[in-house]
């Protein structure tokens, strides 16, 4: 246990002196581990050779090579070329579909910008609705009136020139059925007459013809 | 003259400032071109490694948040480019495995550019396992702290610490050998 835990230490501070980060008493616990543990100070020597060698690595010039090739010419876009127009489109398309979900009603009222996401009208509204059906309603039934009244007229018109050419043709009528009762009243008072004179006239010629022989007879007589 | 910041030169390349993307590269390009040649142990492979580091920062320069320095960035692109650049060079070897020593000496083409110093210090790096070797660079020749490692290579602080102990030991035999 006690090893284990002398082994992670001297992996700690074997990695905080790699990164240059040991502190006063860590830097005297890596100089005894160096001064007292062969594998530990075998492992620093180590690196340090290392260290050392890559202190010596000359970078040297890097060779001429094709540098253009790595740079590839972007060709600048016209804005009707614009990737952001898919998107604009499809963010657009969205708003609209929400908007026509939601029954979305942007009205500007009276310098007011009111925006509502229902369907439904409000009440200001329903009441100027009701209000123009009314007026309309109202409009249609004058009308309807002025025409019931006015066909009504009409007929009450026609009904009374048809009344009066009735009476005026029943009465002629009766007058001409009457004229012509009178007439035949007076023919046949006429044929009476006729017959009576006529009756009379053939009493007085029998009368007259009865006179003479009597005076015959009278004559005789005497 | 003032020099400019690596985000001022950052913020005119993504323009398509040429000029500036090339004044970025310079200032990286020995830094890169070093740590290859310490990865692959070979210059025209730390060339081509460099290449693809520089195509891959160009590409993904917009993505670059000022989260960190550049610097730090820029190693951990040249970190994954290196592993895939290892991956296609020995598909059969693992990043943990180590490595067949091809040869004791660096190439005569190689050693053109290679200052003689450099030799054994390559050479030596060249028989680590890529994990190892890779945290040995980026403590030693990258100055980064083991957090800054673990960030980089995508492991946890005590298994960056681990492997350059393992690395360290590994070293010391090698150069022993090579000084004896």
């Amino acid at each position: 246990m006690h090893k284990q835990h002398s082994e992670l230490s001297k992996n700690d501070l074997f990695s905080l002196w790699l990164e240059g980060d040991l502190s006063g008493q860590q830097v005297l616990d890596f100089e005894a581990l160096c001064l007292n543990d062969d594998e530990f100070s075998e492992r620093v020597s180590g690196a340090n050779s290392f260290i050392m060698a890559s202190e010596h690595y000359q970078s040297t010039e890097v060779p001429n090579w094709n540098r253009d090739s790595t740079f590839e010419e972007t060709q600048t876009t016209k804005w009707w070329q614009w990737q952001g127009f898919a998107s604009l489109s499809f963010v657009t398309s969205c708003c609209a579909i929400v908007m026509v979900l939601t029954g979305l009603q942007v009205r500007l009222d009276e310098g007011t910008v009111t925006i509502s996401f229902a369907a439904k009208p409000s009440s200001q509204e329903v009441e100027t609705l009701v209000n123009e059906k009314m007026l309309e309603f109202q409009q249609t039934q004058q009308l309807a009136l002025n025409q019931y009244t006015k066909n009504l007229q009409q007929q009450q018109l026609d009904a009374s020139t048809q009344l009066t050419q009735y009476l005026l043709s029943a009465s002629r009528k009766e007058r001409r059925e009457d004229f012509v009762d009178l007439i035949k009243h007076v023919n046949e008072q006429r044929g009476d007459d006729q017959l009576f004179y006529a009756r009379q006239l053939s009493k007085l010629q029998q009368d007259i013809y009865a006179i003479p022989m009597k005076s015959d007879i009278g004559e005789i007589n005497e | 003259m003032f020099e400019k910041s690596d985000e001022q030169l950052i913020a005119r390349a993504l323009q398509g400032n040429k000029k500036a993307w090339l004044t970025l590269l310079k200032r990286y390009e020995k830094q890169i071109y070093h740590y290859g040649m310490r990865m692959t142990g070979k210059n025209e492979d730390a060339l081509d490694l460099m290449q693809e580091v520089f195509v891959s920062v160009f590409r993904n320069l917009s993505n670059y948040r000022n989260e960190g320095s550049f610097k730090s960035w820029l190693y951990r692109i040249a970190h994954f480019r290196c592993i895939e650049f290892y991956r296609r060079k020995k598909p059969m070897q693992g990043l943990d495995d180590v490595p067949e020593v091809e040869s004791e000496e660096i190439s005569a083409a190689d050693a053109i550019h290679c200052h003689q110093e450099n030799r054994q210090l390559i050479n030596a790096m060249q028989q680590l396992p890529l994990a190892q070797k890779a945290v040995v660079e980026l403590k030693f020749f990258g100055q980064f702290t083991f957090d800054e490692i673990a960030e980089q290579t995508g492991i946890s602080a005590n298994t960056a610490k681990s492997r350059l102990y393992g690395a360290l030991g590994k070293l010391k035999q090698i150069m022993e050998v090579d000084y004896a």
